[in-house]
């Protein structure tokens, strides 16, 4: 069964067909990228697979679950989590903090109101580890305001990795980042635990190859082609979907 | 495993303890300071100040619970009062015209106000920003028109002879000053520690993270709505407890105690006093009871001056009084 399945997804604005009758397949554990022109639909598609929008037709599966619309918390709390393209942080607060709340979303103690915080210290230390593993933890106490942009970026995927999901899509986390940051970054999504399915979306192919064994190639909503690296590379729809956006 | 166990009590100490425990001196002086405060006020002071004082007070525990919904949860509500109006028309409801006794009217009048305050706060939290404001602007307008025109709360005369608490099985009595001074000083005390409490737990850091970003707090799986439902009742039941105070104080409520002007005077000291902080609130409320005690022994007009204080606040003090004071502790350093 596939971690994540979905079957004739259609999503129109008004007259505007952004995603075209989508067919998408990710096996458990599969580190898949999809890539494609600005506009082609990447981001409309994250946001259908989340709940974050209805579909406008179609079927969404996770591990065969049918994902219930409009509720992206209990996606979320479902095992499918995701990052954004736009930064979305607690912005005046500290990275152990946003770390923190993030991790306690899925701990009992999220229904706490009279205890402190700090009496559930199981929380603060999965939240430490988060910050390990997206090597956040010597900016634990700055405030996200403080941080670089390629730290917001890492804190991003970290504050998403806290869910503790099955399934991490990633929005773009290399977008604006330098090159040193990127090739850290993706050291560290290379070190996350190889049972997890990721789907990542990227305009940088050296980080898509870096990262992905499988592509799919999105153009208009359509899926153009699903295959490794040299597939791709040599299909000439994939070629003429990129030119054509460079000549447009 | 046991490598976690070595390293971390070290990082927690190097990253958080520093400004933690700075903050913590600083803060059991700041209250031991107001605790002492309000011991010995009754005993230096004169009647027109306890008076002032109780006003503060009562201002403060509205103030306080307002600010869980503008400075926690970061939604601006331009209808608090009717919650401060319901707690005062409770017990005034409860006493006077089921003839309950106060202790059992205030209980019921609290759990009444959490009832309806849910209700409200679910059709009002569907909306954010000035569609919030709006709305609850408009519930406030509702309860004050039914307080105006229902014979169970006598129209715009109000009610009078609002009960204060009997305390003669302690020998005392609530009609004097200080005694009720005592009285106020005692609940007030409370519902701040209460308010703290809850804001500085689990469910508050939830309440911050809807605050900074609503969208993300949903992304990590919080079921955001249920939150801020339970903020805004929060809110309300810790404002009809500033009512029930109140229409004690006067020993009288009408359906004025629900204006929106009362509305915008919590809103203004909230921000005056700073939104974010515990205390501030409270510090507002004194700021703005005072001023505007100040201001109306020295002219009529003191409407026109209080709002040019206002406008310098916001103008000058980011994160109103206690911000202020902060940095100016932090500058001095
Ligand atoms: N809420 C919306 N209402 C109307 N149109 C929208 C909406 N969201 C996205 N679109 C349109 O859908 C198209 C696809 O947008 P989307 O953000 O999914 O593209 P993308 O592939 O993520 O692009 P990029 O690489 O620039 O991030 C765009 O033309 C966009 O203008
Ligand atoms: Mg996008």
């Amino acid at each position: 069964m596939s971690a994540l399945e979905v079957r004739n997804l259609r999503k129109a604005f008004g007259g505007l067909e952004v995603i075209a009758n989508l067919n998408l397949s990710v096996p458990a554990g599969q580190r898949r990228a999809v890539i494609g022109p600005n506009g082609a639909g990447k981001t409309t598609l994250f946001n259908l697979i989340t709940g974050w929008q209805p579909p406008t037709s179609g079927e969404i599966l996770l591990h065969g679950v049918p994902l219930r619309s409009g509720r992206p918390d209990l996606v979320t709390r479902g095992g499918l989590s995701r990052s954004f393209q736009k930064n979305m942080l607690l912005d005046s607060v500290t990275v152990l903090e946003n770390l923190r709340v993030a991790c306690q979303a899925a701990d009992r103690s999220r229904h706490s109101f009279l205890r402190s915080p700090a009496s559930f210290p199981d929380v603060r230390r999965k939240a430490r580890r988060a910050a390990e593993k997206m090597h956040l933890d010597n900016c634990l106490d700055r405030t996200v305001n403080e941080l670089s942009y390629g730290q917001k970026r890492q804190l991003e995927v970290a504050v998403a990795l806290c869910a503790e999901p099955k399934i991490l899509l990633m929005d773009e986390p290399a977008a604006g980042t330098s090159p040193a940051e990127r090739t850290n970054l993706i050291r560290l999504i290379n070190e996350l635990p190889a049972d997890l399915t990721i789907v990542l979306v990227e305009h940088d192919m050296d980080v898509v190859f870096a990262i992905c064994d499988v592509v799919t190639v999105l153009s208009y909503g359509k899926v153009l082609a699903t295959g490794s690296k040299d597939e791709i590379q040599g299909n000439p729809e994939v070629i003429e979907a990129y030119l054509g956006k460079q000549h447009a | 495993m046991t490598r976690h166990v070595t390293i971390e009590p070290v990082a927690e100490q190097a990253c958080d303890s520093e400004p933690a425990r700075g903050m913590d001196v600083q803060r059991v002086l700041v209250l031991a300071t107001c605790a002492l405060a309000l011991l010995l006020l009754p005993f230096i002071s004169s009647e027109y100040v306890l008076t002032l004082a109780v006003e503060v007070m009562i201002a403060g525990v509205f103030a306080s619970g307002l600010n869980v919904l503008i400075g926690y949860t970061g939604l601006a509500s331009a209808g608090h009062a009717m919650f401060f109006g319901l707690g005062g028309y409770g017990i005034g409801i409860g006493t006077a015209i089921y003839g309950w006794p106060l202790w059992a009217s205030v209980p019921v009048t609290l759990v009444c106000v959490a009832a309806i305050s849910a209700v409200v706060g679910a059709i009002c939290t569907r909306t954010r920003g000035v569609e919030f404001l709006l709305i609850t602007l408009a519930f406030c307008q509702m309860f004050y028109g039914a307080a105006v025109k229902l014979r169970l709360t006598n129209g715009t005369d109000g009610m009078a002879g609002i009960p204060r608490p009997d305390l003669s099985w302690l020998g005392l009595s609530a009609d004097g000053s200080i005694v009720f001074y005592g009285y106020v000083a005692l609940v007030a005390v409370a519902a701040l520690l209460l308010v703290a409490r809850i804001v500085h737990s689990p469910f508050g850091s939830v309440l911050i993270a809807i605050r900074e970003n609503e969208r993300r707090a949903m992304a990590m799986g919080y079921a955001v709505g249920a939150y801020k439902i339970g903020a805004f009742t929060l809110s309300g039941v810790v404002c009809a407890l500033a009512g029930i105070l109140q229409a004690q104080y006067t020993y009288f409520i009408n359906p004025d105690s629900m204006s929106w002007q009362s509305s915008g005077e919590g809103i203004l000291m909230v921000i005056i006093g700073g939104a974010d902080a515990v205390m501030g609130p409270f510090i507002g409320a004194a700021v703005f009871v005072l001023v505007k005690q100040g201001l109306s022994l020295i002219t009529g007009e003191y409407n026109l001056f209080f709002g040019i204080f206002f406008m310098l606040v916001v103008a000058f003090f980011r994160g109103g009084v206690v911000g202020a004071f902060r940095t100016l502790i932090g500058k001095w350093r």
